[in-house]
């Protein structure tokens, strides 16, 4: 069971870094 | 319980993801130079970001007992297996993506003229594939556990040292001293993971060594090794939990050998007893340790025990060997007087190689406890349970409603595998089963 838990983490943490790296980027472009 | 370590889980995942944005969100903060086209800034921080989760690679291996517990070990190892290969897609997007926005950043990738910030990209890079290569084909590719761990380790350093000094060189976001010492000071504390582990674990351990008090044959090609504290008062473990066993030599050893506790864990006392079955090259010298011989124990660890998940009926399901720590909640149960309902379906090879049989019958005199034995290779005239453990099995020898028991399952991935296969048909929520992987390291 934890082990399918850690799998939806894994996807989650990626999604999450991933959206923040966008977010990093817009936030450059906007001064 | 269930609630405060779900809690304590999420806490360490919000820290986990604050390790790795907080410093890419600092570069914002400061003097910045001009800003780039959005794919450019996106690469930039996905390369940020894709070196912190390599350098906390190290903390998620670091064996922090108060970490990993809500998780438990195994959960722990392989989230930091899939996120490594996430670390590698993400430092590769990095790279593609500046090549494909700054055609002039191939032109430097000229032997001669290439700057070095350059090719410590390529070696971070190169490292780190191998790394992930290595790790998920080992058996594969025919390395040996040891050779491999070595490996590993020396990749891991050489990726996120040469990462670092890449992005040291290129250095568009340190402009800042402050920010230089952070991402200086972040590297720091990151190989530190690794020599807490490495060396001041080890050291901790060699002030607290345990003795082989006894080599026990069980049936099955299986020792149970009893171990005594030598010159302190040892540590307490759940049923169920397990501990990194260094056999021969020192605790600086790179590799150690995860096994289950097979005592009982309510017996007051310090002896503690694991039951190995004869399987690799380590395992296989396991009846040849002397009494007497000085070992080093690290745990407990483990988030697989009974006295988490407290249930009106337990299914332990082991297959071989995997009924050390089903043995260990077994024993703790009968010490503690806990009539409970508990099932033991227990898969082995056959009737003789079948680990603890006498002493489970022994036990099922003192616990309301029902053993179902199910044989690959039944003798002659056999009535019992035969093959595999499957769903039909468990519906023969459980009283429904099968979503009300808490199940506990070990042994070989394929059993596992087919055994939560089976659950997931019988409508048993997630929640209610608990597995322990041998096959985590």
């Amino acid at each position: 069971m934890r082990r399918l838990l850690a799998d939806k983490l894994v996807f989650a943490t990626a999604a999450i870094v991933i959206a923040m790296a966008a977010l990093f980027a817009l936030l450059r472009l906007a001064g | 319980m269930r609630r405060r370590y779900a809690t304590r889980g999420a806490a360490w995942l919000v820290i986990y993801l604050l390790f790795i944005l907080a410093p890419l969100f600092a570069l914002l903060a400061g003097s910045l130079p001009p800003a780039r086209d959005f794919w450019t800034e996106f690469a930039a921080a996905i390369g940020y970001a894709g070196l912190a989760m390599m350098g906390l690679q190290f903390g998620l291996t670091a064996r922090f007992r108060y970490v990993t517990e809500p998780w438990g070990e195994d959960v722990i190892y392989h989230f930091h297996r899939q996120i490594s290969q996430i670390a590698v897609v993400l430092v590769l997007v990095h790279m593609l993506i500046l090549f494909a926005t700054r055609p002039e950043v191939l032109a430097p990738l000229n032997f001669f003229q290439a700057p070095w910030s350059a090719w410590f990209a390529v070696l971070s890079i190169t490292a780190v594939i191998v790394l992930v290569v290595t790790a998920l084909w080992r058996v594969k590719l025919d390395i040996s556990y040891e050779t491999w761990h070595l490996m590993h380790i020396v990749l891991a350093v050489v990726a996120v040292g040469a990462g670092l000094l890449h992005m040291a060189g290129s250095g568009f976001y340190l402009v800042d001293p402050w920010k230089r010492a952070l991402w200086i000071v972040l590297p720091i504390f990151w190989i530190g993971l690794l020599l807490y582990v490495r060396i001041v674990k080890p050291l901790f351990m060699l002030r607290r060594p345990y003795r082989v008090a006894q080599v026990r044959q069980e049936r099955g090609e299986t020792w149970t090794v009893v171990m005594q504290p030598d010159g302190h008062p040892g540590f307490r473990f759940r049923p169920g939990q397990f501990g990194w066993l260094t056999l021969w030599g020192s605790p600086f050893q790179i590799t150690g050998h995860p096994f289950s506790f097979s005592s009982s864990a309510a017996v007051a006392g310090e002896r503690v007893e694991m039951t190995i079955r004869k399987l690799g090259d380590f395992t296989s010298a396991i009846h040849k340790v002397p009494v007497g011989q000085r070992v080093y124990l690290d745990g407990p660890y483990g988030a697989f025990t009974i006295d988490r998940n407290p249930a009106d009926m337990h299914v332990l399901i082991a297959g071989g060997v995997g009924v050390t720590p089903m043995m260990s909640m077994i024993r703790t149960l009968a010490d503690r007087g806990d009539k409970r309902p508990m099932v033991l379906l227990y898969g082995s090879k056959d009737w003789e190689s079948i680990t603890f049989r006498e002493e489970l019958e022994l036990l099922k005199t003192r616990l309301d406890l029902t053993i179902v034995h199910v044989l690959a290779n039944p003798p002659a005239g056999w009535t019992g349970e035969q093959g595999f453990i499957t769903a039909t099995v468990f519906k023969r020898h459980l009283p429904p409603p099968y979503a009300d028991h808490e199940y506990f399952i070990c042994g070989p991935d394929v059993m596992m595998d087919a055994i939560e296969k089976a659950l997931g048909e019988l409508n048993v929520p997630l929640a209610k089963y608990h597995s322990e992987r041998y096959s985590f390291v």
